[in-house]
């Protein structure tokens, strides 16, 4: 099968899933081409009593692409990604997810938007009182569309798909850190929601368990097509998973393009950071 | 400290309790709404009953029967060296613990044992984003954890304030016959309890029932950071739900006696 | 269910509360060891006095306040009923003092500084915080449990005759108000009627309070495990526990010391 010329810095560009997701994806791409954002978060501003952590942010994905969210520690990644999700209220701005406004809706009103969210969790936020395979199916039997068999299937089927088969009747506490992740995954994606959002979905994990996670990602986001948001210290693989790159500092959005484009940005503080070097405004 | 920063630390911890204030009622009325819409989860409601009530059955009892002795061997050892005459101890001590030691010193102990449970378990839900993940799943957090917990609280604290009577009751008869030769037909007499005496004991309970879980899974709810932001939240519920019940007993016992004159010889 | 089940259930129960009674016996034998010769931190001391002692005033005061309207509030019952009016002043100092002042006080100071204790110890302890200082050649007992055992037992005392007065103050101004009684009656009936022994029998139980919720928290503090939810079920246990000992060497306190 042919594949895209790779460009030197990124060899590796992108683990195909499955041959069948490998010839829709560019059909999907050209399909959602100037179609509306699938998430738009405009002119954000978010302060804590008198410490402000977004200051003027502006971020969109469309359906079907793939954000990776870098940026310093504190830079206000993690409050971004609950403003996205809706779960906390920005002081200004909006967020848009189709035509709706988070921002602007109250809390029972966001319900029903947030089935179309998925997001794992930096601490994996597994319901400690569940097994694993009701910490799954949980998103899946609260919509109450489906009867209990198939929410069971379901979830063996993507806790397998995450490499967890079998896992159903263990607790939480049992499993290792990287396994956590891999049940906050399956329990995010069980919907299929249009948009998913990843709080560093590698954090502690070694290098081949977080290449297998990005491999998982890629996957799943290739059989939903939905836009994925993702957060990650781990720079250089999120940079590779991602189609575009957007770095938070200071409260703003430092730079926003091209993946491949980063390790080259105008801005000097984004080549450094990406970089990892030691000179440099930062 | 200049006199203007003083100020200024005045009116910032009055707004900080003014705005706590407004949360707490409002997570008490949200509360209340999910009771009255009824869906709730099968079965927790009976897992928090066993959880509030029948794990704090032991509790309640060392703690009120230790209370039950103290109180009527100090009050008999006053009365022996004014009047000598115990015969009303027994009468009297129940009417007092029925309208009001029985239901409060109860809700005291469950203020530490359920306020702290209740505020640890939540608190702890938080800091982990499982709260934040249960909204994801669009449940809300109200729903599925505060409102189990309400209607069991309020039940089993009727149930242990009507045990914890008994056993401070009988523990203080004990008392009485042991220390004091006082003869336990004498103690166990009940014809003094009115009906407004048992009224003012109920509403007290009910109240109790009531403020604990939400004022502890207020503070639950609220904590932020990680194991010290579940211990500070702890240790508020364990506060806020204590000083919630005692002045609530004054404010209810005033208006008892003296507003509505419920309670009356 | 079967027979076999509760009886093991209670045998369970008794092996953890002998555990815990076993390690605060042993923390206490660590502490007063540590105090032979009284060598302690003394800056730690005085910041703990100041952080369990001084910024605890507030809710002792609240709380002692209501507690004196509740006496009267209670008695006025028995005023009416007996027209005992002279004894009104008496009957609460005597309540408040022996009684009702140390514990309630002490409840509140184990909601407020005993469990706040125990969160800080415990959070070091998850965080490795005491074995940082063992590598550093510290004794943990020395710098870090005497001084707060000492700090707690002398604030609880401290607070607990605060609270005494205050709550005094609310009886005699809630007599005022609801049963028309006059400062005056109300303070010459305590003084006539009190003795020293009341006071005395009060005093000694804010210490032994002060030392039982101080040693229950530090223990529960430093034997927490597994993060968050570790430390707020010990703080959970550590405010039971103090409940328990409260109520329970009340009762002792009580018989053993007329």
């Amino acid at each position: 099968m042919p594949r895209p010329a790779a460009s030197p810095r990124r060899a590796p560009k992108r683990r195909q899933p499955g041959h069948l997701a490998f010839v829709f994806r560019p059909l999907r791409l050209r399909w959602y081409d100037g179609e509306v954002a699938a998430i738009e978060a405009k002119d954000i501003y978010k302060a804590f009593g008198q410490a402000s952590v977004l200051e003027g942010v502006d971020l969109s994905v469309d359906a079907g692409q793939r954000l990776g969210l870098i940026g310093p520690a504190a830079a206000g990644k993690t409050v971004l990604l609950k403003l996205l999700a809706g779960l906390d209220r920005p002081d200004r701005g909006s967020v848009a997810v189709g035509d709706k406004d988070l921002a602007s809706l109250s809390e029972a009103e966001i319900m029903p938007i947030r089935r179309r969210i998925g997001m794992a969790f930096q601490s994996y936020a597994l319901f400690d009182f569940m097994t694993v395979g009701e910490n799954v199916a949980f998103p899946l039997a609260r919509a109450g569309e489906l009867d209990d068999d198939t929410i069971r299937a379901r979830a063996s089927e993507r806790l397998r798909q995450v490499g967890l088969a079998g896992s159903e009747d263990k607790m939480p506490s049992e499993l290792s850190g990287g396994m956590k992740k891999r049940v906050g995954i399956a329990r995010a994606t069980v919907t299929e929601p249009e948009i998913l959002i990843y709080d560093e979905p590698t954090a502690g994990l070694d290098p081949v368990t977080s290449a297998k996670i990005y491999e998982l990602l890629a996957g799943i986001q290739a059989e939903t097509g939905g836009a994925v948001i993702a957060v990650s210290s781990d720079v250089e693989p999120l940079i590779e998973f991602s189609d575009t790159v957007a770095m938070l500092y200071d409260g703003r959005v430092a730079y926003h393009g091209a993946a491949d484009e980063i390790y080259d940005a105008e801005q000097a503080l984004v080549r450094q950071f990406v970089r990892g070097d030691l000179e440099g405004p930062l | 400290m200049s006199v203007v920063s003083r100020i200024q630390a005045l009116g910032r911890s009055a707004l900080a309790l003014a705005r706590g204030s407004r949360d707490l009622a409002a997570l008490f009325l949200s509360t209340l709404r999910g009771v009255a819409r009824g869906r709730r989860r099968p079965g927790e409601t009976v897992a928090q009953m066993y959880e509030i009530g029948n794990r704090s059955f032991l509790f309640v009892a060392v703690t009120l029967g230790a209370i039950g002795m103290v109180m009527v061997y100090q009050t008999a050892l006053q009365l022996e060296r004014i009047t000598g005459d115990l015969s009303l101890v027994g009468p009297e001590f129940l009417s007092l613990l029925v309208q009001d030691f029985g239901p409060t010193i109860t809700a005291l102990m469950l203020a530490t044992r359920v306020g702290a449970g209740i505020a640890a378990e939540v608190g702890s839900m938080k800091v982990t984003e499982q709260i934040d993940a249960l909204r994801m799943s669009g449940v809300s957090p109200v729903d599925y954890l505060i409102v189990p917990r309400l209607v069991a609280s309020l039940v089993m604290t009727f149930a242990l304030a009507i045990f914890g009577t008994a056993i401070a009751y009988g523990a203080g008869g004990i008392t009485a016959y042991v220390s004091y030769d006082l003869n336990p037909r004498m103690y166990f007499d009940v014809s003094q309890v009115t009906l407004a005496d048992v009224g003012l004991g109920a509403v007290k309970t009910a109240t109790y029932g009531l403020a604990i879980p939400v004022i502890s899974g207020f503070c639950g709810l609220r904590a932020r950071g990680s194991s010290e932001g579940v211990g500070r939240a702890t240790t508020e519920a364990v506060i806020g739900s204590s000083l919630a019940v005692i002045i609530l007993n004054f404010v209810i016992s005033g208006l008892g006696i003296y507003g509505l004159g419920l309670v009356e010889p | 269910m079967r027979l076999s089940r509760p009886i093991s259930a209670l045998g369970r129960g008794s092996l953890v509360i002998a555990r815990e009674v076993g390690g605060i016996a042993i923390l206490t034998a660590q502490v007063a060891r540590a105090l032979v010769p009284p060598a302690m931190d003394g800056r730690e001391l005085v910041r703990n006095l100041y952080r369990m002692g001084n910024l605890s005033v507030p809710i002792v005061v609240l709380t002692a306040f209501f507690v004196g309207g509740i006496m009267v509030i209670q008695s006025g019952v028995f005023v009416e009923r007996f027209g005992a009016t002279g004894l009104v002043g008496w009957g609460a100092g005597y309540a408040i003092f022996r009684e009702v002042g140390p514990v309630l006080i002490a409840l509140m100071f184990s909601g407020r500084v005993g469990s706040n204790n125990t969160a800080e110890l415990g959070t070091m302890t998850v965080t490795e915080q005491l074995d940082g200082l063992r590598a550093l050649a510290i004794d943990p007992i020395r710098y870090l449990i005497v001084p707060r055992v000492v700090a707690m037992t002398v604030a609880l005392l401290a607070l607990t005759i605060i609270g005494n007065l205050v709550a005094l103050v609310g009886g005699a101004l809630f007599s005022q108000l609801l049963l028309d009684l006059p400062p005056a009656l109300f303070y010459y009936s305590l003084v006539d009627n009190l003795r020293p022994e009341d006071l005395i029998h009060g005093l000694i139980k804010a210490v032994v309070f002060g030392l039982a919720i101080a040693l229950t928290s530090c223990h529960f503090g430093v034997t927490v495990r597994g993060g968050a939810v570790g430390v707020g079920r010990a703080v959970n246990a550590a405010v039971v526990a103090a409940a328990v000992s409260i109520m329970v060497l009340d009762f002792f306190v009580t018989y053993l010391v007329k």
